[in-house]
């Protein structure tokens, strides 16, 4: 349907009677009709026109002359607003004013945000449909003057309307009535001012008040209780979320067979960052089960209790270590950490931490306690073994067992593992086979683009050992040990870069 | 009603209303160099990269020409269904389309033929060594291989195709019959089945998505799958029924007949469509995006890797916000040259969408290994495959148009839809 035009309120320029003149209507019985007439006062010039019909009739636009409408171009900006408002309502409360993960999700997570903006942007387009349109035509308007004429109540049944509205420049009563003669209009009429009682009947005024009035009540109602108090129980609206069906820790349920609400975990579970019974022994336990299932046994359960293993199983072990003959554990020969440059770098750190303060830096065995104790020649000192020593080598002292003693301890040295995780352990492990590899290790090793540096700086470092030979000939005794620890200690980490690639 | 004129409804023998000849004439070549060009594709695809890609490119041709076909079927199912006045003018090119399920059916063979070899060759779940070699719980594959297995999908897809050939046989004949007789009651007949027909339609028509299409990746499922195919198929219908009015008005036929209305009315349903398009790709998307769960998953994920990341995100900005924008004016939809370009490049976007969702499931039987669907000889050859069965398609519906009208003649709505008007 057509929009309105311009209203009709005042300055009339013709006047029937004593009431103001705002237009001429012709009553039409058909659509063809009707609009055969729009197209005939469209091509007189006629501009505030309008036509009334029971049901949107297609085309009268044009028959009119209506120019298009520019309600699209209001849905269209009220529509990007509605992207825009959702976008950066969520972009601002999820990721800048209240940061918050959500499934795991970056802040700013363009699907999640993708229903919101559709539905903001469809809430605003429509609002900017329907609040536009009721502007532009003027809306709401309580009253029209063709509303005085009762024959005109019949636009909504089966009868259409063609309207000239005072106001357009060629309005003139006399010629508008002729041309609606000429289209068989039976029905012509000048549509005036609604003299009609404008006042509102008193009892409006009654049910506007009591409608106010109890509107007031729930929020009376509310303000009452916030600032007064009761002993009656607490009202629950949503009573599922105030008393949440989920069980607490030790509670029944009579969901599962076993009564139990805390449910166990499902058999084969492995917990983030833990690994099977061979990384955290150092023992092929299949093998171990083969030859001593009791032992075994025993070792698993205890690690399955948390408990440090080094408890009973430095008793177990401890005889065994010396002679690696007569050990017949199924010690695992290989490192099951994959051993690359960082593993050793973390190795290196880890040793240094734990384990260079009685190694000594190069694993000679001559870190600074073991000095200390020499020094106040501690009586129950075991001195810490020379980790190059031939009978530490990985043939005979296999990587398991290596880092069982970490693990576990030997002799007077404690077990590491309530310090050392398990990983860092298999890192020491890599990084003392580094260690053994640079006392022996041949030059030929070395990658031919490095080789002339390390010849460089072994040629340094035997100068600076001939020099400190020298001086300690001289008599200076102490200041040897400090050199040599340094020294093979810048070694040891070219051999673990060399090892690594 | 109509409120000009009453326009002038030719007779049904007016040339206005025949295949212009030049496209008849483009009936055989289309036939011949379509088939070849087919062959060639599929043959390029089979030996030069694998037997699986030479496939797939095949299928992907094969549903492009298929979600066309059945697209336009459901156009002439929903015009009869909701008593449409406008689109009478522009039906019968949707029933033109809509008959060439009957050849497609015949091009469905070299499917089944591949799924007969049963080394998943196309379909993975035809390997029998499929879930052993993918370590599948034997449980879930028993059930799944209950309903992916060769015969009762062949079944199925028999049943599929006999519906739908029924269903445009049915309507085109009565359409045409029409054209001879003139006679209210058929139109009457038709509308009164069509209902039935819709709800067939939906059924058939998801169910396919899910046999041919989403079963590629066997063990992934989206009960979204079907409306996302559909939305695919219903859009390109609307494209190429507007770019077929308007070819068809460059060459002399129907130029009365299709006015701008027509166009426009066109134009807002290919507008509304690549929105509906969208909304279900989307919503596909996200509840398996949030949801994050391994299994269904998979499938998105095949597609951000290997280079149809790209795709993918080339699919949201150019089959839908770029056409969303182009079709948003009132002003574009009422310019038939515009929006018949518009329609021309949906057509093609489709192409994309399809070879998205076949393609990466072609990738080799080794999972994570280089996808060779992605390779520049692959993508050729697909494309030729698609082009040379179009063409084909083209040759045959020239064929079938030459022998009857591209407008229905004596419809009783003929007259409103000529007069029809939007604003």
């Amino acid at each position: 349907m057509s929009d309105n035009t311009d209203s009709n309120d005042t300055s009339m320029n013709t006047v029937s009677g004593d009431k103001k003149v705002h237009g001429t209507v012709a009553e039409f019985t058909t659509v063809d009709s009707l609009m055969d007439a729009c197209r005939k006062v469209r091509d007189a010039g006629y501009q505030k026109t309008d036509a009334f019909t029971p049901f949107p009739v297609h085309g009268i636009d044009k028959a009119l002359g209506i120019k298009p409408t520019i309600l699209p171009w209001i849905v269209l900006v009220c529509g990007l607003t509605g992207t825009a408002v959702a976008l950066t309502m969520q972009i601002w409360m999820n990721a800048i004013d209240y940061p918050y993960i959500i499934s795991g999700k970056p802040y700013i997570s363009l699907p999640a945000f993708i229903p919101v903006a559709f539905e903001l942007t469809i809430l605003f387009a429509s609002f900017g449909t329907f609040f536009g349109m009721w502007i532009l035509n003027g809306l709401p308007k309580f009253s029209n003057p063709v509303f005085t004429d009762p024959r005109f109540d019949r636009v909504t049944d089966d009868r259409f309307f063609l309207y000239i509205d005072a106001k357009d420049p060629k309005y003139n009563q006399a010629g508008v009535e002729k041309l609606f003669g000429e289209f068989g209009s039976d029905y012509i009429q000048s549509v005036v001012e609604d003299d009609s009682e404008k006042k509102i009947p008193g009892f409006m005024y009654k049910v506007w008040i009591a409608v106010a009035a109890v509107s007031i009540i729930p929020l009376l109602i509310g303000l009452k209780m916030r600032v007064t108090n009761s002993d009656q129980p607490r009202f629950h609206i949503f009573f599922d979320m105030d008393f949440s069906p989920s069980k607490d820790a030790q509670q029944n349920t009579t969901l599962f067979a076993d009564t139990r609400a805390m449910r166990p975990d499902v058999p084969g579970t492995v917990a983030r960052g833990q690994h099977d019974v061979n990384f955290r022994t150092g023992i092929d336990m299949d093998a171990m089960a083969s030859i001593d299932g009791v032992r075994a046994e025993r070792l698993v359960r205890m690690l399955d209790d948390d408990q440090p293993e080094s408890a009973s199983e430095s008793e177990e072990s401890a005889p065994e270590t010396t002679k690696s003959v007569m050990d017949t554990t199924p010690w695992l020969t290989d490192n099951p950490v994959d051993v690359s440059e960082e593993t050793l770098l973390r190795g290196k750190q880890q040793f240094g931490i734990y384990c260079s303060v009685c190694h000594g830096l190069n694993g000679g065995g001559n870190g600074l306690v073991n000095r200390r104790a020499q020094r106040i020649l501690a009586a129950t000192w075991v001195p810490p073994s020379k980790l190059h020593d031939a009978s530490l080598h990985a043939d005979v002292y296999p990587d398991g067992k290596l880092f069982s003693t970490i693990s576990n301890g030997i002799r007077k040295m404690p077990g590491y593992s309530a310090q050392i995780k398990a990983e860092d352990r298999w890192a020491i492990v890599a990084y003392v086979r580094a260690l053994q590899r640079s006392q022996d290790a041949s030059i030929d090793l070395v990658p031919k683009d490095q080789l002339e540096k390390i010849k460089k700086q072994q040629a340094e470092v035997e100068a600076a050992l001939k020099a400190e030979a020298d001086k300690a000939n001289a008599g200076a005794e102490s200041a040897e040990e400090e050199t040599d620890a340094d020294t093979s200690d810048a070694e040891t980490s070219e051999d673990a870069k060399d090892e690594s690639a | 009603m109509s409120h000009h004129p009453a326009p002038v409804v030719k007779p049904a023998d007016d040339p206005a209303f025949k295949l212009p000849a030049s496209m008849s004439a483009l009936s055989v070549p289309l036939c011949g160099g379509g088939l070849i060009l087919m062959i060639a594709g599929w043959a390029i695809a089979n030996f030069m990269v694998s037997e699986k890609v030479g496939m797939s490119a095949y299928l992907a041709a094969f549903i492009y020409c298929l979600t066309l076909t059945i697209g336009c079927l459901f156009f002439v199912l929903i015009q009869h269904l909701v008593r449409a006045g406008w689109s009478t003018v522009v039906r019968r090119i949707a029933e033109l389309v809509m008959v060439m399920i009957v050849p497609l059916a015949i091009l469905f063979i070299p499917i089944v033929m591949s799924l007969l070899t049963g080394s998943g060759t196309l379909y993975r779940w035809d390997d029998p060594e499929y879930s052993v070699a993918n370590h599948l719980n034997a449980n879930v594959w028993e059930a799944k291989a209950g309903w992916l297995n060769q015969y009762w999908f062949m079944f199925r897809s028999v049943i599929y195709f006999a519906i739908w050939i029924g269903l445009a046989v049915y309507f085109y004949r009565g359409s045409t019959e029409q054209d001879e007789t003139g006679q209210r009651s058929v139109t009457d007949r038709l509308q009164y089945w069509s209902g039935p027909a819709v709800m067939l339609f939906s059924l058939t028509t998801t169910m396919a998505a899910f046999d041919w299409v989403m079963s590629l990746a066997p063990m992934w499922f989206s009960t979204m799958f079907g409306v996302y195919l559909f939305a695919g198929s219903i859009l390109s219908a609307h494209c190429l029924i507007c770019l077929s009015a308007f070819l068809l008005q460059k060459k002399g036929a129907m130029r009365d007949e299709v006015t701008v209305e027509h166009y426009h009315d066109l134009g807002k349903l290919m507008f509304g469509f690549t929105l509906f398009w969208i909304y279900i790709a989307f919503s596909q998307f996200l509840l398996i995006w949030y949801g994050n769960i391994p299994e269904e998953t998979e499938w998105f994920y095949h597609r951000q890797e290997a280079g149809w990341e790209y795709v993918s995100i080339a699919l949201v900005v150019f089959h839908w916000i770029v056409p969303f924008m182009g079709l948003m004016s009132m002003f574009v939809r009422r310019r038939p040259a515009i929006i018949a370009f518009w329609a021309g490049y949906l057509l093609i976007m489709h192409y994309v969408d399809v070879f998205w969702m076949i393609m990466p499931e072609a990738h080799a039987a080794v999972p994570y290994s280089a996808p060779a669907a992605t390779t520049p000889i692959a993508v050729a050859a697909s494309v030729m495959c698609v082009v040379g069965m179009v063409g084909l398609m083209l040759g045959l519906l020239f064929r079938v148009a030459g022998g009857s009208k591209v407008v229905a003649v004596r419809d009783p709505r003929l007259a409103e839809s000529m007069a029809f008007e939007n604003v």
